[in-house]
């Protein structure tokens, strides 16, 4: 009277879930065929790919080696009101956003967090932010679509908590694509390096190779769709690693053109509404940033910068130097006074939940450490210097390049 | 099956649960009615600040606060119950003699705790839905995409939320079942699957088993949010069912394995 | 519970009706091992179509656990079970339903009304009818006579009530074969008697009873056969005829003359027994083949004065004792 074997199923379902989920991967990592294309004729490819109606999730996921804000922060997530915190919590760990693409002219991006949402929506000439944690609405009407443009990336850094240097809030693949197209300059070496298969689709691995020996940036490899040419996704390796440092790419992607409703928002009721500068103004605004570059690779700065960022070095080691009171605006204190405590290197705003600001503070304490003349943080592809006079170098270099441009 | 949720809802116990289910938006719509004169200081459960501008937050909140400890908790209660309570009466016996037929008491036991899910999470989102129109302002709701619905389209949301949170605690269900088969105390197995719960949640708060967290039965409990988004995001939707099955396959085999092969001496 | 007039004379014992070769119950070999310990070794049970049939045997040798076996609530370690036409577990689906059973003592739902309690046991089994199962539920509760508690909660009920309770769910459908584990199990005299009739009225509409019960009184009064079980094992089986003349008879003499008595019984080779009384001299017949009217007329021919001889007939007490051992609960 041998029953065991209805102990069968029981044995067989679990080998059979594994199975499927191991086979699943299998599949997945095939390498489809596609005809060959040179660098360029990808380029362009991708160029005439800006013209393409979409939508789809975009999965970003940084490795930078920075100590992993989830510890630091309450189970309900960041703040919104602390940039700081909400700026290093999009750098570390894994996010999801919904990408909406209607040619160039509409787009909203929706970041999906735990319980709540960020929201960016690109209608002509108009563009809405919204934060659901907050509950608050930005609005910003642009007079033409140059400008838009322009105003839809300050925006975005902006989101980024107003710290350009670690802009990398989760954009639209084709966004982050042109950003490190426009550096292609002549100390990068482009290749086509073969094909793989991004959100179900075939797609060319587009290769930028730096050629400079003092970047810390590897690689960026991004997946272009071999239909569309829409960029799928966005890998950066830094030197000497193994995992890429920040990746960004379609987990699914749908051609079809999203639902027009999508790009018209208005504020729900209740919620906090900001208005931007108006037109004229931010006109004016715009021009002063313009007139103030210096180089072709400068980031935007956060609107209200007291003074103008200098540039030194060129090409992938260039260093960004903000001049002295960026790091008070960062919501960095500079160290120059010896008593000041791990307390006072961040401004405290009034209304601050103080178990985020003893989270912000906790991870600083990890991240900065002591250096020659100033506190300094080390990332996979970047590093920053906060001088003892307050002042804030930025580059993807070593700390050494930052400390030496410093004293310069 | 009748049967079976005539049984089960007879219970002084079975309403027990539901009415202290009941009392989670109650007790919230009360306390933030009370305390209304402060504004918002951004802490507490997501939602919790909305209540006071739209009472039909009081449903969202309360599920929040609910799905971590008290859903996993009464759903133990009833999982645990399913065979080692008929075991601990002796009726096991009886149904057994009838015959009922060994597979066909797991299903409708199984089936029996998987309507008590949807009754217990449905309570949850009706009584949330019935204090907050009574005690605040009641108008078109913001979802967390900022856009903005209208209160039947929200009341079709929450339906689906229901069934969400629903799905999400079939696993727990199904192991609960599987536990119940273990024992002839049924204590033993409730408290055993409340514990699972706890136990999964902690798993999947640790990031150092990230590894393991899409394995956890948990891990997509409080992405019932994805449905608050314009559009609605259905792949957590998917992705969670999928999770749940998996769950119910494994230990539903489990359990048929146990309770097919059981010497019934109770 | 509805009291049948005494058809019958009170003496219960019926030869089986049936055909022998058809069996509601048959086992070979039926073993039940927990560990190393064999609960039940290897029993034949044969109990015929018709009868009512007493299994019985102490505490504790292996009962219940035969019947669990029978049932399918328990897998058997090694051996066959035929039940009905049925081989179980295999045809437990189609064999049960025609099957009603009391295992162990009743189990309720406390928090159930007597009614909604049987309503539960009827539906578990698919084959029955919704349609008529609230007359059924209702019929079962009069025949036990719990029609007037139906509505009361069951955790109110006596011990009795909730032994009727359970007799009243092995009633639901009618039945070809009634398994009852120690039905008297908690009842008072007349819910003893009640019982018993209850049973004999089902025998009489032809339902083969197999009655566990560890009183022999209570086998005596209602079954035609009987097995006895002893530390898992089939000891005894067959009429109780049968088991009392494999019994010893006995005889009592009461006489003046004690000695010379003695001496006479002596003499025809039975050892005589004292009882502190001198006028009284008891053995048992432990010849072969010697009868009682010998014994009277050999004291008579010896000119001992009889005042009275009596024969007691094989007492089934004595013969379960030798069959079980010592600790047999024979008064219950």
């Amino acid at each position: 009277m041998n029953k065991n074997w209805r102990w069968l199923p029981a044995g067989i379902v679990p080998a059979v879930i594994v199975a499927a989920s191991v086979s699943g991967t299998a599949v997945a990592e095939a390498q489809p065929q596609l005809p060959a294309k040179t660098a360029q004729e990808l380029l362009e490819f991708v160029a005439t790919g800006s013209d393409e109606a979409y939508s789809g999730t975009v999965e970003q996921e940084s490795n930078l080696g920075l100590p992993d804000i989830g510890m630091a922060t309450p189970p309900g997530g960041t703040s919104s009101s602390d940039p700081t915190s909400m700026a290093l919590e999009l750098l570390t760990g894994e996010h999801t956003a919904r990408v909406f693409v209607d040619g160039p002219d509409r787009a909203r991006v929706q970041v999906l967090d735990e319980l709540a949402e960020r929201d960016v929506i690109v209608n002509e000439n108009e563009i809405w932010s919204y934060d659901s944690r907050a509950n608050e609405a930005r609005h910003v009407v642009l007079p033409d679509k140059d400008a838009v443009k322009a105003e839809l990336e300050t925006k975005l850094q902006e989101n980024a908590a107003k710290h350009p240097e670690l802009q990398d809030l989760p954009r639209t693949p084709a966004e982050l694509a042109e950003t490190f197209l426009a550096k292609i300059d002549p100390d990068t070496a482009v290749t086509v390096s073969g094909t793989s298969r991004v959100a179900d689709r075939s797609a060319y691995e587009l290769l930028l190779t730096p050629e400079d020996p003092s970047t810390l940036i590897g690689s960026i490899s991004v997946s272009v769709d071999s239909e569309t040419g829409v960029p799928l996704g966005v890998a950066v390796q830094a030197k000497g690693q193994e995992d890429a440092a920040f990746e960004a790419g379609f987990s699914d992607v749908d051609f079809a053109a999203p639902d027009a409703g999508l790009f018209e928002f208005t504020p729900p009721a209740g919620a906090t509404v900001t208005e931007a500068p108006t037109a004229d103004e931010l006109e004016t605004e715009l021009k002063a940033k313009t007139e103030g570059k210096t180089g072709e690779n400068t980031q935007s700065l956060p609107a209200g910068s007291p003074e103008k960022p200098t540039v030194v070095g060129e090409g992938w080691s260039t260093i960004v130097e903000l001049p002295i009171g960026s790091a008070g605006l960062m919501g960095l204190k500079p160290g120059s006074d010896p008593d000041a405590g791990m307390g006072e290197i961040m401004e405290i705003e009034p209304g601050m939940d103080p178990e985020d600001i003893a989270g912000a503070q906790a991870m600083l304490d990890q991240a900065l450490t002591e250096v020659d003349g100033g506190r300094a943080l080390q990332t996979a592809l970047a590093s920053v210097l906060i001088t003892d006079d307050g002042r804030v170098l930025v580059g993807a270099v070593g700390i050494d390049q930052l400390i030496a441009a410093s004293q310069q | 099956m009748l049967s079976e949720i005539t049984v089960l809802f007879r219970r002084l116990r079975t309403w027990a649960m539901i009415g202290a289910l009941a009392l989670i938006p109650v007790l919230i719509a009360v306390v933030v009615r009370v305390s209304s004169d402060g504004s918002g200081s951004g802490r507490g459960p997501a939602f919790l600040n909305s209540i006071t501008q739209n009472g039909l937050f009081v449903s969202l909140t309360a599920l929040t606060v609910a799905i971590p400890l008290f859903l996993p908790l009464t759903i133990g209660v009833v999982a645990g119950d399913t065979i080692a309570g008929e075991a601990n009466l002796g009726t096991l016996r009886y149904l057994l003699v009838a015959p009922a037929g060994r597979i066909r008491l797991l299903l409708v036991k199984y089936a029996g705790a998987a309507l008590f899910c949807f009754v217990a999470t449905l309570t949850v989102v009706v009584t949330g839905g019935i204090i907050g129109a009574l005690l605040f302002p009641v108008g078109p709701v913001t979802l967390l995409s900022g856009d903005t619905v209208g209160i039947a389209g929200y009341f079709v949301r929450l339906l689906l939320l229901a069934l969400y949170v629903t799905v999400s605690l079939l696993g727990l269900s199904a192991i609960g079942l599987f536990i119940s088969t273990l024992t002839t105390i049924p204590v033993g197995a409730m408290a055993a699957t409340a514990a699972l719960a706890a136990v999964a949640q902690i798993l999947g708060a640790l990031p150092q088993l990230e590894w393991l967290h899409p394995w956890l039965f948990t891990n997509y409990w409080l992405g019932f949010a994805d449905l608050l988004r314009e559009p609605i995001v259905w792949t957590s939707f998917a992705d969670n069912a999928l999770l749940q099955a998996g769950y119910i396959a494994v230990f539903g085999t489990l359990a048929y394995g146990r309770f097919s092969t059981k010497d019934i001496l109770s | 519970m509805t009291i049948r007039p005494p058809e019958e004379s009170a003496l219960p014992v019926r030869t089986p009706r049936v055909n022998m070769a058809s069996l509601a119950i048959q086992t070979h070999g039926l073993t039940k091992v927990f560990g190393k310990q064999a609960v039940v070794g290897g029993i034949d049970l044969a109990v015929p179509s018709g009868t009512v049939f007493g299994f019985l045997g102490p505490n504790g040798s292996g009962k219940t656990t035969t019947i669990r076996m029978l049932l399918g609530l328990a897998a058997a370690s090694s051996g066959e079970i035929n039940l009905l036409d049925g081989v179980m577990p295999r045809d437990a689906r189609a064999v049960l339903p025609r099957v009603g059973a009391l295992v162990e003592g009743p189990a309720i739902y406390p928090f159930l009304s007597g009614r909604a309690n049987l309503q539960r046991f009827d539906a578990a089994d698919r084959h029955t009818s919704p349609s008529t199962r609230n007359a059924r539920v209702d019929a079962a509760l009069e025949r036990v006579g719990l029609g007037h508690a139906a509505t009361k909660r069951a955790h109110a009920y006596s011990l009795g009530m909730k032994q009727r309770l359970g007799i009243a769910n092995a009633l639901l459908a009618p039945r070809e074969l009634l398994i009852l584990d120690e039905p008297t199990n908690g009842l008072d005299p007349q819910g003893t008697r009640e019982v018993r009739n209850l049973i004999k009225s089902l025998s009489d509409d032809g339902t083969t009873i197999f009655v566990s019960s560890h009183l022999l009184a209570e086998v005596e009064q209602m079954c035609s056969m009987v097995a006895v079980m002893s530390a898992g094992r089939l000891v005894a089986q067959g009429t109780l005829d049968e088991l009392r003349s494999e019994g010893i008879a006995r005889v009592r003499v009461t006489t003046p003359d004690h000695v010379e008595a003695r001496r006479v019984l002596a003499g025809l080779g039975l050892d005589t027994e004292t009882h502190g009384r001198d006028d009284v001299v008891t053995a048992e017949l432990s010849v072969p083949g010697l009868l009682p009217e010998t014994v009277n007329a050999a004291l008579v021919r010896a000119d001992v004065r009889v005042r009275g001889f009596e024969t007691s007939g094989a007492s089934l007490e004595d013969r379960f004792v030798a069959l079980t051992g010592e600790g047999f609960d024979v008064a219950g």
